[in-house]
């Protein structure tokens, strides 16, 4: 009897609704979010009359949340992208984020640490390519005295070292490992993320293995930690690179999935199974423009995970769940009256936080412009800390639940993603497509598109082609002392200097052919990298041996 | 508008990620029918020795990662010294406006903000291809 009275009220209201909007109504257009979903400018009941609104957050499929409370027992980690210079310059800014706050859960610590340019493509401070990049835009890592500084005096057991290391993943995991042997630890000590990214060659233009040789690598540091550093995760599924590379939302969905699948495929190709290790694969997103879409797209994310892990055999709830780190996306940012930048950025840590995300980088609004700096990045990391503490955005678990236009667009965007997600595996899959160059393409298509519409105006754009001003905005960045380059390379000679040198050369000796049996499938690559890295060999000389074993090439 | 056959080398770091804007770039100058050569280098003197074997009128130096003043202050010198006297030398990517006026000391011709049309790009190329020296 309520229902059939309701849906009289309903309907009634809708009448009326219609009747007053009559005059203008064929003036209103269906406006495609950034994905190219139309929206309409009212959603009802009847929008969402065919989807499943029976969800409780921390219940398969996890569309509501992973946690049965949302953020009630602890917020969501702040990790703040960071470092410069050296390791020196570097551990003093660990040393000012974790007095300004910057936590994990329960209190615990969390560093997020990015190497510079060179580093994270396995060359030396004194290698020629690396000129007038060292210590730039991350720390220059390389050496075991660079890692043992890192870990020096932090609880292992308790503090998470994300390490974004590029290509240079497999050496700088073996460095943190025998670091922390050095304490007189064994490696299952150790907490925090590699990020495990050789699929990233789809997308972005760098130096890598071929696809191949790429994914077995991944498939080893896998191996390695599933047997050695259980609470370890081992794979970042970088959906934020494919959102910078240009996708849209619904591609990035569509891609990042394909992607983690075809990591689960390589880490049942090297043996395991799939409970033991999906659950330490994390995916780390973009925040791109569209409040509703960002959210609906992390709703939409949890729930198609879950599906593709227990398909592919996980049977525990935690191996179905999306972890997601949130990188606000920084390509949305401009240059032209850079201030702007932080209601963009207000925006998108609002956007993560009603999209129920386990973690938080974000951007600082001066990006367009230079290296942040020091008080740009506070303000970044504060900004985070008034969502935590001021706004109520956390009080309740997937706040949107039960929105029409919310539970609506999660449904498209979960729809839209599966076809492209479909037709990329029937195609092969994403590996496939890593070597085939095809998901690039479709991606450089919509960098390309949406470039087109922001200079034609139809995506507005504020101080670019929406108010904007004449007048120059002289702003002075943080520097970054030319000289640190001088700095690393003394650093590393002094290191060569005092290491045992007939040992590292046996090491490298070993680690050569380590990789010749690794590329004839007989044997592991991990032990011989954690090996060289106890006997004082160096990221770039490791890296030198695995670019030559295993290829080493830009894809373009 | 003095020439019409305009060659363009876009110049990025191999060990850069961030190739988004300059590949976009690349697309629209070659809409804008001009023949682009997309380049990945390793050092400066990579930058100058492509140039001069690619003939190219125009070089353009596509940078997110830092080293703008370093990387003008060994090229410009190095063109000269190679002769590569009339070529259009822009720099664009992330790079803070107030270096703009030391670049363009150092010999840099222009230096553009990221996110630009590349029409605009465009547009300054066929205005001064051909008219810019190195001095």
């Amino acid at each position: 009897m309520g229902d059939i009275d309701s849906k009289d009220d309903f309907k009634k209201a809708k009448d009326n609704w219609a009747k007053i909007r009559e005059r203008y109504a064929d003036k209103i257009k269906a406006n495609p979010n950034q994905s190219g979903i139309p929206i309409k400018s009212v959603y009802t009941q009847e929008d969402v009359e065919d989807i499943d609104l029976n969800g409780m957050p921390g219940v398969y499929p996890y569309t509501r949340g992973l946690y049965s409370d949302g953020y009630a027992l602890t917020p969501w980690m702040q990790q703040m992208v960071f470092g410069f210079g050296t390791i020196e310059e570097t551990r003093i800014k660990m040393e000012s984020l974790v007095e300004q706050g910057m936590e994990g859960y329960f209190g615990h610590k969390v560093f997020n640490v990015v190497y510079d340019v060179p580093a994270m493509y396995g060359i030396d401070a004194d290698h020629p390519e690396a000129e007038f990049n060292v210590g730039q835009c991350g720390v220059h890592m390389s050496t075991p005295d660079d890692y043992d500084e890192l870990i020096r005096d932090w609880e292992l057991e308790t503090t998470n070292f994300s390490l974004i290391t590029g290509e240079n993943c497999l050496p700088g995991l073996a460095q943190i490992v025998a670091a922390a042997e050095r304490r007189g630890k064994t490696p299952d000590a150790l907490r925090g993320n590699s990020m495990n990214w050789y699929p990233r060659i789809a997308v972005q233009d760098i130096p890598s293995w071929k696809p191949d040789r790429g994914y077995a690598l991944m498939g080893d540091l896998i191996k390695y930690c599933t047997e050695k550093v259980p609470a370890w995760n081992t794979t970042n599924i970088f959906m934020y690179g494919i959102s910078e590379a240009g996708a849209t939302p619904v591609q990035e969905l569509a891609y990042g999935l394909s992607w983690g699948k075809s990591v689960i495929d390589a880490g049942k190709a090297a043996g395991l199974e799939p409970d033991a290790f999906a659950g330490r694969l994390g995916f780390q997103v973009g925040i791109q423009s569209n409040f509703f879409e960002e959210i609906a797209k992390l709703r939409a994310h949890r729930k198609m995970w879950a599906k593709i892990t227990r398909e592919a055999g996980c049977t525990k709830p935690k191996n179905m769940h999306a972890r997601v780190h949130i990188h606000t996306s920084g390509n949305v940012l401009v240059a032209q009256q850079p201030l702007n930048n932080t209601a963009r950025i207000t925006m998108q840590i609002m956007a993560a936080i009603m999209g129920g995300v386990q973690s938080i980088h974000s951007c600082s609004f001066d990006e367009t412009i230079g290296i942040p700096t020091e008080l740009s990045h506070r303000t970044a990391m504060r900004s985070q800390q008034i969502m935590m503490w001021e706004s109520g955005l956390r009080d309740v678990a997937d706040p949107l639940a039960g929105s029409y236009y919310v539970e609506w667009l999660t449904d498209q965007m979960e729809k839209e993603a599966w076809k492209i997600y479909e037709e990329l595996e029937n195609r092969g899959g994403f590996m496939k497509g890593v070597g085939e160059g095809w998901v690039k393409q479709a991606i450089d298509d919509s960098a390309y598109t949406r470039k087109k519409k922001i200079t034609d105006g139809s995506i507005p754009v504020v101080g670019v082609n929406k108010y904007v001003m004449d007048e120059e905005e002289a702003y002075e960045p943080f520097r970054i002392d030319m000289d640190i380059e001088r700095k690393a390379i003394e650093r590393l000679k002094a290191f060569r200097n005092k290491r045992n040198q007939k040992e590292a050369e046996k090491a490298i000796q070993m680690l050569k052919t380590a990789c010749q049996d690794f590329n004839a499938g007989s044997g592991d690559l991990m032990p011989a990298l954690v090996e060289a890295a106890r006997k004082g060999v160096t990221n770039g000389e490791m890296m030198e041996e695995m670019k030559e074993a295993f290829g080493w090439e830009v894809t373009e | 508008m003095s020439k019409t056959n305009i060659r363009v080398l876009i110049a990025k770091k191999r060990i850069d990620v961030h190739g988004r804007g300059s590949k976009l770039i690349a697309k629209e100058l070659r809409d804008a029918g001009m023949e682009v050569i997309y380049y990945r280098f390793g050092t400066v003197n990579d930058i100058v020795s492509t140039a001069i074997q690619e003939d190219v009128d125009v070089i353009g130096i596509s940078l997110m990662t830092s080293g703008h003043l370093q990387i003008a202050g060994k090229l410009i010198p190095a063109l000269k010294e190679k002769g590569m006297t009339d070529v259009l030398v822009m720099m664009g990517g992330v790079i803070p406006q107030v270096d703009f006026e030391d670049l363009k000391v150092i010999g840099i011709h222009k230096i553009f903000p990221p996110g630009l049309p590349g029409e605009a790009v465009a547009e300054y190329i066929k205005d001064n291809v051909g008219k810019a020296k190195l001095i």
